[in-house]
């Protein structure tokens, strides 16, 4: 079973954030596996490990995304590819799913992976993109994964409960972060990610339209706007706990 | 004259509250701009909604109807979205974010080779397509965004805009669609329903969401009790339903439910910035927590800093009161 799984690098959300003049700037210049990249390649390996085959992750990415490649050959990924971009073409959801759809034109796959979304956009958009890109199958929001009879069998998260869906091969799935704790890569794993093959990709020579560019654009960035707090009660729980019962009664009208 | 299109999410004869916010913020715009605002609805038995979309002033119904979508599927769902930009050449595609909306947004813009925004909070027309804002970075900040071209594909999270009801006659079209089971390459095999929770959490006008302090069966059995008395539908922390204490349906947050009820309490919940993510917009907040310092009493209107075990059963005790 060959697997793909696509990453991405992002920004570690957890680091400190400023904004200034609109723009983002982090203090600790950290980068990391994307969260939910990393659940589904944690699943792809596990399925790996159960029924034989290969895992390979792509990154498009700037120069330093090669460190997040190393990350997930580490994990147990047998080879890397990395489309190399510059980093400061501001490409959107729609560009990144067109050169990821180029690349994987003239492939042989069983299934394509990634994460639901990435932890620094939050837009959840890529995944299915590619799947229509390259007409294939597509289940969202796994949160969990097994094979059977050269199907893979998900369970996603939907509005009304968990959907059992059977995909078949070639398909594509994205993974929540809900589905399993992403292996920590062990020292034998790092010293071998170091002999594993990383092969570099060119934009160019995935010749893309002329016509694919960014549709949406980043404008800048501003705080969040909080609630104001209200007020905290404290003392005998049995007087504040009917206090707040009866407010919400008489103030609020929520009763 | 163009068309704003939104959305409508629907489940057993009752159309979701967020596709609703949607709609009276694209009748809002359209009126604004001179422009005509549209439903849609797609469903097996799609008809039934016409009345209650009366009671928010579109202009125009378009209905698609097909046994198919009794359950979510994405590849008839996406042809028919497909087939309704075809038909109506909307300006705006709006819909609510929600887990069905999510699966297919990205492959329809694809699809249309169209702008798509996803998970707005707000947003508003330009001349040529729209601007507006998305919470990112695991929802510490705010993004803002801006799209061209016709249509642009958008999701707006629950909880951003007021229902406006407003009465009209709207013109009904019945889009052609026929879906052959053959061309469905996934099948689905089954659906697992959260267990016996009746309240959908996302619609639920209030919610009580569980989170760490309250991980013990008393804890739970509070719960649910001050739930019952309050009507409320139940959410939880990602801890109790990583844990498997609570259904992973149930989970309020930037990667589980976004909810936006009248009234949300949170028992024994830090106020994790992920959790937030999924709360903040409600209209009134209640937190309990034993930890004065928790970072959910600064979005908290009433934050009672106790021991959750001794400040539901009075709690409890005078709500049951209030309501006798």
């Amino acid at each position: 079973m060959k697997f793909y799984v696509c990453i991405k690098q992002v920004p570690d959300v957890y680091a400190p954030l400023q904004i200034k003049d609109g723009q983002l700037v982090q203090d600790a210049d950290r980068n990391v596996l994307n969260a939910y990249d990393a659940s589904a390649l944690e699943e792809a390996l596990v399925l790996k490990e159960a029924h034989g085959g290969e895992v390979e992750v792509v990154l498009v990415g700037p120069e330093k995304g090669k460190e997040t490649i190393r990350k997930g050959l580490a994990m147990g990924a047998d080879k890397g590819t990395h489309i190399v971009t510059t980093g400061e073409e501001n490409f959107d959801s729609f560009v990144y799913a067109n050169l990821l759809a180029s690349f994987f034109k003239d492939k042989e796959y069983d299934f394509i992976s990634c994460g639901k979304q990435s932890q620094d956009t939050d837009a959840g958009l890529t995944g299915s993109m590619l799947a229509e890109l390259l007409d294939l199958p597509f289940a969202t929001n796994a949160v969990g994964l097994a094979y059977e009879e050269g199907q893979l069998i998900v369970k996603r998260q939907g509005d009304m409960g968990q959907e059992i869906i059977a995909l078949p091969s070639p398909g594509l799935v994205t993974c929540s972060n809900d589905m399993n704790d992403p292996r920590i890569p062990s020292l034998k794993g790092i010293m071998q990610s170091k002999r594993k093959p990383v092969e570099s990709v060119s934009i160019d020579d995935l010749e893309i339209d002329g016509s694919i560019t960014s549709k949406t654009k980043v404008l800048g960035f501003e705080e969040k706007s909080m609630r104001e707090p209200g007020k905290k009660y404290e003392g005998e729980p049995e007087d504040i706990a009917r206090e707040v019962a009866q407010l919400l009664d008489s103030q609020e009208n929520l009763v | 004259m163009s068309t704003l299109l939104t959305y409508i999410s629907v489940n057993d004869g009752k159309i979701k509250r967020s596709s609703l916010e949607v709609l009276s913020r694209c009748n809002e715009l359209a009126e604004a701009s001179g422009q005509s605002s549209a439903a849609l609805v797609v469903d097996a038995n799609a008809e039934q909604y016409v009345d209650q979309l009366k009671n928010y002033g579109v202009s125009t119904v378009y209905l698609i109807k097909d046994p198919i979508f009794k359950n979510h599927l994405n590849t008839p769902l996406l042809r028919a979205l497909s087939l309704a930009v075809d038909k109506v050449n909307p300006s705006v595609f709006a819909f609510a974010s929600t887990e069905s909306s999510k699966d297919i947004l990205g492959a329809l813009a694809a699809n249309k080779k169209a702008a798509s925004l996803s998970d707005m909070s707000e947003f508003e027309l330009t001349d040529n397509g729209v601007k507006g804002k998305r919470p990112v970075m695991a929802a510490k900040i705010v993004s803002a965004v801006e799209a061209e071209g016709s249509p642009v594909i958008l999701s707006v999270r629950s909880g951003s805009y007021d229902v406006v009801e407003k009465v009209s006659d709207p013109a009904v079209e019945t889009i052609d669609f026929s879906f052959d089971e053959g061309e469905l390459k996934s099948t689905l095999k089954e659906i697992i329903s959260a267990s016996g929770d009746k309240i959908d959490l996302s619609e639920a006008e209030t919610v009580i969401a569980a989170g760490r302090g309250a991980k013990d069966e008393k804890g739970q059995e509070l719960v649910s009790e001050l739930a019952s008395v309050l009507n409320a539908g139940i959410g939880a922390s990602r801890a109790l339903t990583e844990s498997g204490i609570y259904d992973p349906s149930l989970q309020i947050g930037q990667t589980g439910k976004v909810v936006s009820p009248q009234l949300y309490i949170g028992i024994g919940i830090s106020g994790a910035i992920q959790h937030v993510a999924g709360m903040a917009n409600s209209k009134v907040i209640v937190a309990i927590n034993k930890d004065p310092d928790a970072p959910i009493f600064d979005i908290a209107d009433y934050g009672i800093v106790g021991d959750l075990y001794k400040v539901l059963p009075p709690f409890i005790e005078e709500l049951k009161k209030i309501k006798a």
